[in-house]
């Protein structure tokens, strides 16, 4: 860490005795849900973790995690859609027009795009769902399109939704994450006010860490199920197995060298290197009695080098 | 795929498609669209893990035509069509010719 000592030790003096005094608190500010996308953003505000990691933070700012609910505007529109077509035309789901769409509604998107706004109010659901609309309205203007890219932006899959929230996922075996702690490869003291300690999470290079929303296939828990990722499920019965032995975080993190910055086939080396492509053709005149019929056979093999299926959804 | 003879005249063209093909909210047999109707999978053409596929096109020359020039194209389309953000996977290019004259 390169935070001067004096400021790092002071620091985790002050907040040793904070958190003496405020243990109690730290479950009511736990149970304490977010009103707004901003109240959400600041419960998980991670432009703390640049200060010491920022080479891994730039790489995650280029990352499609770092703008997870609007995307490249594909999610925020098909948010809107999911409202627009879905919600509203369900004659059950509660939801008659946009400004009805609660929490457990968007969860259908959210479970992945967002995990935490289950620690939101429904307000927060309407505030998302109210700038999709927006951002999709031809009639809008240029400055409140903007402004509605900046709120969906400030909400994302960042360093503590992986570090932290989905850090533990059999919470009986391994307990629940702490909001103090940050969760990756090792143990010990974190030089961070707000997150002083660091735990070694069972299962940050294990496939299953993503699989929680890179899924398995329709999520039941939803009252109204559904599946739009289901690598993880792709990964584990046709290429776990069949033998293969590589976690994702190998070839999105390690061997493509794209650390934090994972992406798939927008990335040149990435897409080189999950299908092989190969074109033979066999030029040739068939003889129909007299006469030559010349014809071309065009042989195509694809190879999907990837850890699962291609494509996905 | 795509073939166009010696002018550039399109011959032959056909496409095929890999995807999940998702079941409409787990029911019947209607393919779901929004990832809010996706529940079951009526159909996967997918590319699988670690297992090549094979297609096979047979295309005729056109007559008095010896040559011609293939386009084999791998295309990611999220929306299903190339107006909305598609995505050139893969692309080959090859020529072919049969023998003018002989016995």
């Amino acid at each position: 860490m390169r935070v001067p000592r004096f400021i790092a030790l002071s620091a985790l003096f002050a907040f040793s005795l904070l958190t003496a005094v405020m243990s109690h608190d730290a479950y009511a500010a736990e149970a304490k849900k977010a009103t707004s996308i901003d109240e959400l953003a600041k419960m998980y505000d991670s432009t703390g973790c640049k200060q010491c990691h920022d080479d891994i933070y730039k790489e995650w700012q280029q990352s499609i995690h770092s703008r997870s609910i609007f995307g490249t505007g594909r999610t925020a529109a098909t948010i809107k859609t999911t409202v627009a077509v879905g919600l509203t035309g369900w004659q059950h789901s509660g939801v008659k027009k946009p400004e009805d769409v609660q929490v457990k509604h968007l969860m259908i998107c959210a479970k992945c795009h967002l995990p935490q706004l289950a620690e939101a109010t429904d307000a927060v659901a309407k505030e998302i769902v109210k700038n999709a609309y927006i951002y999709t309205d031809p009639k809008a203007s240029d400055d409140a399109r903007e402004k509605a890219i900046a709120q969906l932006s400030k909400v994302n899959i960042n360093c503590l939704i992986c570090h932290q929230r989905n850090a533990i996922t059999h919470k009986w075996v391994d307990g629940t994450p702490a909001k103090d702690t940050v969760y990756g490869s090792k143990d010990g003291a974190h030089a961070d006010a707000g997150h002083p300690k660091m735990k070694k999470s069972p299962i940050m290079s294990e496939s299953i860490l993503c699989g929680q929303c890179h899924g398995l296939g329709p999520n039941f828990e939803l009252e109204n199920p559904s599946q739009c990722a289901t690598l993880y499920g792709s990964y584990l019965w046709a290429y776990r197995a069949e033998g293969g032995q590589e976690a994702c975080q190998e070839c999105h993190m390690k061997k493509s060298k794209l650390g934090h910055n994972m992406q798939s086939y927008r990335d040149a080396g990435m897409a080189k290197a999950a299908v092989d492509f190969k074109v033979e053709m066999l030029p040739h005149q068939w003889r129909d009695g007299s006469k030559m019929v010349p014809v071309n056979v065009v042989k195509v093999e694809m190879l999907n080098k990837a850890g699962h299926s291609i494509p996905d959804g | 795929m795509t073939a166009k003879d010696n002018k550039g005249k399109e011959i032959f063209k056909q496409s095929k498609i890999y995807m999940p093909i998702p079941q409409q909210l787990g029911r019947g047999d209607k393919m779901g669209r929004g990832p809010y109707e996706k529940s079951g999978i009526l159909r996967d053409t997918t590319l699988p893990p670690g297992r090549p596929v094979h297609e096979t096109f047979e295309i005729g020359f056109p007559s008095g035509e010896f040559d011609m020039t293939v386009d084999v194209e791998l295309w990611y389309l999220p929306f299903g069509n190339k107006d909305s953000d598609p995505f050139l996977w893969q692309k080959v290019t090859k020529k072919a010719s049969i023998e003018k004259g002989g016995v």
